[in-house]
């Protein structure tokens, strides 16, 4: 009995092809989503507010959740395999690590197209800051810890954990979901 | 009443919680630093817009997801927290289900056009209230795989037992 269950494990496809093609889809997606976001931020006005380009964020919104349910669909319809929800979550998780990843490495690529955009963000959100009404000290003080709250954005450390965690959980609990929408019904036994 | 995959359920409901702290933002917690640089705040950039004319404010600052992300979140979490009461109502296909979700997500992108082309005009609650809907009705696909109700009785089995009583 545990033999057939062992060999059936083995037979299991791998969940990687699918994970990778949803991850490298939704990670271009994010990552375009947050370059267009970018240099829309480096190209507005300097208003004192922090009103930025609302439709663009607006359509970007939670797309990236949706890799872990992409994937699943991708690894239901490719291997005409049964899905259990625990499967599901961990497609849904090595996704969101996947997506991270990629917009890790594109946005470093990106650095080599060009260089100066950190400092182009930087420089128009002191300008932005800059623009606002409250007094001289406040805003020092502001700018400081805004340019300081920058340069951290930027490195490959802070951006992984937090990728990690958002896209990560996000996209197992919509794995899940895909596996109970997108899995076979020969899942059900296995649960 | 019967659990089933009880790790699974409480690894969700773990991390549920853990985004719904996290959506609340550092007002919560009384953060000093600019919201924006907070690691709530952070976490949630490649996920929503964060505007905060758009957002709950607690304590002096925007949450780190809008109105209608924070109603998905808690509504996931909320409808994973009644789970177990859902089980009375196991559904023994989720294709209902699955055609609820897909008309509040319908929904919830007609209003979004909508607000956008000056149709209308929607408010935090009105994208709170939507938000919650779709992020509560998924958790209905999962009623009966975690938790299931022993009050059912079938007949086959009463003459089952009947029949074992007998002998």
């Amino acid at each position: 009995m545990q033999e057939s269950q062992q060999t059936l494990e083995n037979e299991q496809p791998s969940y990687w092809t699918s994970v990778g093609v949803a991850g490298l889809i939704f990670g271009i997606i994010a990552f375009a989503i947050g370059l267009v976001a970018a240099y829309a931020i480096i190209n507005a006005e300097p208003t004192g507010g922090f009103s930025f380009t609302s439709l663009i964020g607006l359509l970007g919104c939670l797309v990236a959740a949706f890799g872990g349910m992409l994937a699943t669909w991708h690894y239901a319809n490719e291997y005409n395999a049964p899905i259990t929800l625990g499967q599901g979550a961990l497609i849904g998780l090595l996704t969101g690590i996947c997506i991270t990843i990629v917009t890790i490495i594109l946005g470093q690529l990106w650095q080599l197209i060009d260089p100066d955009m950190m400092q182009q963000m930087i420089d128009a959100s002191v300008a932005n800051l800059e623009a606002m009404d409250m007094p001289e000290e406040q805003k020092q003080q502001f700018i400081d810890s805004t340019v300081e709250g920058m340069r951290k954005q930027g490195s490959i450390i802070y951006q992984l954990w937090t990728g990690v965690l958002a896209y990560g959980i996000l996209n197992l609990l919509t794995g899940m979901i895909g596996a109970k929408i997108f899995g076979k019904k020969e899942a059900d036994s296995t649960i | 009443m019967r659990s089933y995959q009880t790790p699974l359920y409480f690894l969700i409901l773990v991390l549920a919680l853990f985004v719904v702290l996290t959506a609340l933002g550092g007002g919560l917690f009384n953060q000093s630093e600019p919201w924006q640089f907070e690691w709530q705040h952070q976490i949630f950039s490649g996920l929503c817009h964060q505007m905060p004319e758009r957002s709950f404010w607690i304590n002096g600052q925007p949450m780190a997801v809008c109105s209608r992300c924070l109603g998905i979140y808690t509504g996931f979490l909320a409808g994973w927290l009644l789970l177990p009461a859902l089980s009375f109502f196991e559904f023994k296909e989720p294709s209902p289900v699955k055609k609820v979700l897909v008309g509040i997500v319908l929904i919830n992108l007609l209003d979004i056009v909508g607000n956008l082309l000056g149709f209308w005009q929607n408010t935090l609650v009105s994208r709170l209230v939507l938000g919650w809907l779709m992020g509560w009705t998924p958790v209905l696909l999962f009623s009966g795989d975690f938790f299931k109700s022993k009050l059912k009785s079938k007949k086959d089995h009463h003459a089952r037992i009947t029949t074992d009583v007998g002998k």
